[in-house]
């Protein structure tokens, strides 16, 4: 049995005798023309997401003028100004608020009805669409149809809560209440998102720990907590990694609905930079805005990354 | 070895290939083909059935886009910012970003044009009226309309509770807490609004009319005199005890929608709105509208008058046939054509032409004319300070105001903020 085996292998060695192992330049793509297939990926990357961020570091630190030209270099000046400013820190609050409470109402609301989701009920698949309808809705759509659901005087709410007796509310119109409408909003049009991932989630893990956990006589809560949430962990930290992504940049709802409004209430640090570049008309501390933006985009997801890690170990 | 040269040379084909759709999209079309960009406005639903005429008679086809107020300006904002030679005409407020927009280069003179144009008559328009489409003595848009802030109010309902309208700012109060009174809560005294950006056009009148300007001789703001503390509590007062829930979040949109389902007995909104409060088909109040000159102050009724304008962009490629769409749509004919859609004529000739005086045939309409021509003799121009910074400068205004209305301050509290926000941006302007 050896020997032919050697035999063949002497054979096969015997030409490229001193060249390098062939095992080490199969898995290196450039030596067997792959890379260039990798390019247009490289070159779209670099187009569409470094250049233009590149792009806004150089706008905040420089004095861009509305008519395009660029008075050159300011140092951190718009970074001064901006730690300054009482409506920067007003907007990064607004934006934790709504980031905070959103997340964690969709993911608690998203882990019951994701529950529910996972049984199986006859009916299961068509709930499960109609569930989707919110989620693919268009914002834009879906905050002009909330607008005037919310209108104080003529909107459905207020006319539903007089029928059982409840006083009016001013849905936006008042800064104490217009973040939690906006929160309103976005759990109405979000947390079925969350469900359905969360449901798959729950539908793939294994039966054996939930057997195991039933046999040494654990209750449902326990199971739940102590078995159930830790196997699926993994699936909620992406779901809430995807919809914290989307809540810290929150913009389309808040324009449409409110702009911001009443007296910077729901001015998210996205509406502020929007408002500040195109309506205020002064590009450089826009660019200065979404560079906080991004800064606290990175630093949230950095956080659940480091939670999921510490989790896999 | 060839293969390796075939996939790079298809990959670098592949990326050029994206490059190039990423950076060839700005074109500017055709010679004839004009793209206009429009804000959802009354002008704007009256001239769209008419381009069909203009594109048989000049052969200029016109690509339409509309938008809702704010979303046109952001959209017109970003194609003269990026320099875009796609849009060619567009509307504009140069009492807002007249001189925000000239200075930056964005609007193409229009005077060689106009004295060019033998059948144009640009001497048809009133002087208030061309002053306000001029920016360092250029002028930057010819003029579609004429709006001013006038007093809606329920005939009916003035006549069921036996009040008499209100003449003065004064009586304005006093009328809006007899109403309230006598419909037990039920109708809203007044609509007005609340919204920030949107606030001074209707603020502004209580500011003239008690004989107060934005800003003093030297350009400073003029926030820091006790009476712009009293103009303040007026309009929170009015807004706060007399106006709709909400009312901070409020601009013509919703005001003018709880007027036309019958829930207010005054509004205060532009001239404009009439269009439509009295349409039978959006309005529940139709014949029931009496329309007053703003209520006067000690300084008389000094109502805001304001012009929308269109503009040719300095980025167009194609002005030639931007300025025979600006020729046509601002000519005396087609501004005839538009008054039987309730455009108000900026032009002198249209304005005392029969054929349109003739359609103003009920007393709605009657009293609407007369208001508006007391708007364009005694209103003021300055829709909000004037400035470079104009749209931001509201924004401090109508954000100061609006935390009066709310609560959150007092008014002399209020004025103080405007004066310390405005000085930086008046500043601005040099």
């Amino acid at each position: 049995m050896t020997k032919p085996t050697s035999a063949s292998g002497a054979a096969k060695r015997a030409p490229g005798a001193g060249a390098p192992p062939r095992r080490g330049r199969r898995v290196d793509p450039i030596a067997r023309g792959i890379w260039p297939f990798a390019l247009p990926a490289v070159v779209v990357t670099a187009v569409l997401v470094l250049a233009p961020i590149a792009y806004t570091i150089w706008l905040s630190v420089s004095d861009r003028q509305a008519d395009g030209t660029n008075a050159g270099f300011l140092g951190f000046a718009n970074y001064t100004e901006m730690f300054a400013d009482s409506e920067f820190w007003n907007a990064l609050k607004v934006t934790v608020f709504l980031f905070a409470v959103c997340l964690i109402v969709e993911t608690l609301l998203g882990l019951a009805l994701g529950y529910v989701m996972s049984l199986d009920v006859p009916g299961r698949r068509i709930f499960q669409g109609m569930m989707l309808i919110p989620a693919i809705t268009a914002s834009v759509a879906v905050g002009l149809v909330w607008l005037l659901i919310m209108d104080p005087s003529l909107g459905a709410a207020n006319q539903i809560l007089a029928k059982v007796g409840v006083d009016p509310v001013v849905w936006l119109g008042d800064p104490d209440i217009a973040p939690w409408s906006i929160a309103l909003v976005d759990i109405w049009q979000w947390t079925p998102f969350m469900a359905l991932i969360i449901a798959a989630g729950i539908r793939s893990l294994p039966e054996e720990p939930f057997e195991a956990a039933a046999i040494d006589g654990a209750s449902g809560w326990r199971t739940a907590w102590n078995v159930g949430l830790p196997l699926l962990r993994p699936v909620l930290t992406v779901a809430m990694l995807l919809r914290t992504v989307d809540l810290v940049r929150f913009f389309d709802t808040i324009y449409i609905m409110t702009q911001g409004g009443p007296v910077n209430a729901t001015n998210t640090l996205n509406v502020y930079g929007y408002n500040t570049g195109f309506v205020d008309n002064e590009p450089s501390y826009a660019a200065t805005l979404q560079i906080a933006l991004l800064v606290l985009v990175v630093l949230i997801a950095g956080v659940f990354t480091w939670f999921r890690q510490r989790a896999a170990r | 070895m060839r293969y390796k040269v075939l996939s790079a040379g298809l990959a670098l084909a592949l990326a050029g290939g994206l490059a190039a759709c990423g950076g060839g999209s700005d074109s500017g079309g055709d010679a004839n083909e004009i793209s206009l960009v429009m804000s959802n406005h009354p002008w704007q639903k009256a001239i769209e059935p008419l381009l069909s005429e203009f594109e048989q008679a000049s052969g200029v086809k016109v690509k339409v886009q509309t938008f809702a107020e704010q979303q046109a300006r952001d959209k017109i904002s970003l194609n003269l910012q990026s320099r875009s030679s796609s849009m060619d005409v567009f509307m504009t407020l140069p009492s807002r970003e007249g001189l925000q927009f000239a200075k930056a280069g964005y609007y193409a003179p229009l005077d060689d044009y106009m004295t060019k144009s033998t059948e144009y008559d640009a001497a048809d328009f009133p002087a208030a009226v061309k002053t306000g489409m001029t920016v360092q003595e250029k002028t930057v848009a010819a003029p579609i309309n004429v709006e001013g802030v006038v007093l809606y109010y329920r005939t009916d309902l003035f006549q069921q509770y036996g009040i008499q309208p209100p003449k003065t700012l004064d009586e304005l109060p006093t009328v809006a807490a007899a109403i309230k009174e006598k419909s037990g809560g039920k109708v809203t005294p007044i609509a007005l609004r609340g919204q920030s950006a949107a606030l001074p056009f209707t603020f502004g009148p209580f500011l003239h009319s008690q004989g107060l300007e934005w800003t003093k001789e030297d350009g400073t703001p003029a926030f820091d005199d006790p009476a712009a503390a009293d103009v303040i509590n007026r309009y929170a007062t009015l807004a706060k005890d007399f106006g709709p829930p909400g009312v901070v979040n409020n601009t013509f949109t919703q005001s003018s929608a709880l007027f036309a389902a019958g829930n207010a007995a005054m509004e205060l909104e532009s001239s404009n709105e009439i269009g439509s409060i009295n349409d039978p088909k959006t309005s529940k109040v139709v014949g029931k509208i009496g329309v007053l000159d703003f209520p006067a102050g000690s300084a008389g009724s000094k109502s805001t008058v304001l012009n929308w304008g269109i503009a040719i962009s300095s980025y167009s490629k194609n002005k030639d046939a931007a300025w025979k769409f600006v020729e046509w749509a601002t000519g005396k004919a087609t501004q005839l054509k538009l008054t039987s859609n309730g455009i108000a004529p900026p032009r002198t000739s249209v304005a005392q032409d029969k054929t349109y005086t003739d359609t103003l045939n009920t007393e709605t309409l009657k009293q609407w004319n007369e208001a508006l021509a007391n708007v364009q003799e005694n209103g003021s121009t300055e829709v909000g300070p004037v400035g470079v910074s104009a749209p931001e400068m509201r924004k401090v205004v109508g954000d100061a105001v609006g935390k009066v209305i709310l609560g959150q301050a007092d008014a002399p509290a209020a004025a103080k903020e405007i004066q310390d926000g405005l000085t930086p941006l008046l500043a601005k302007n040099g």
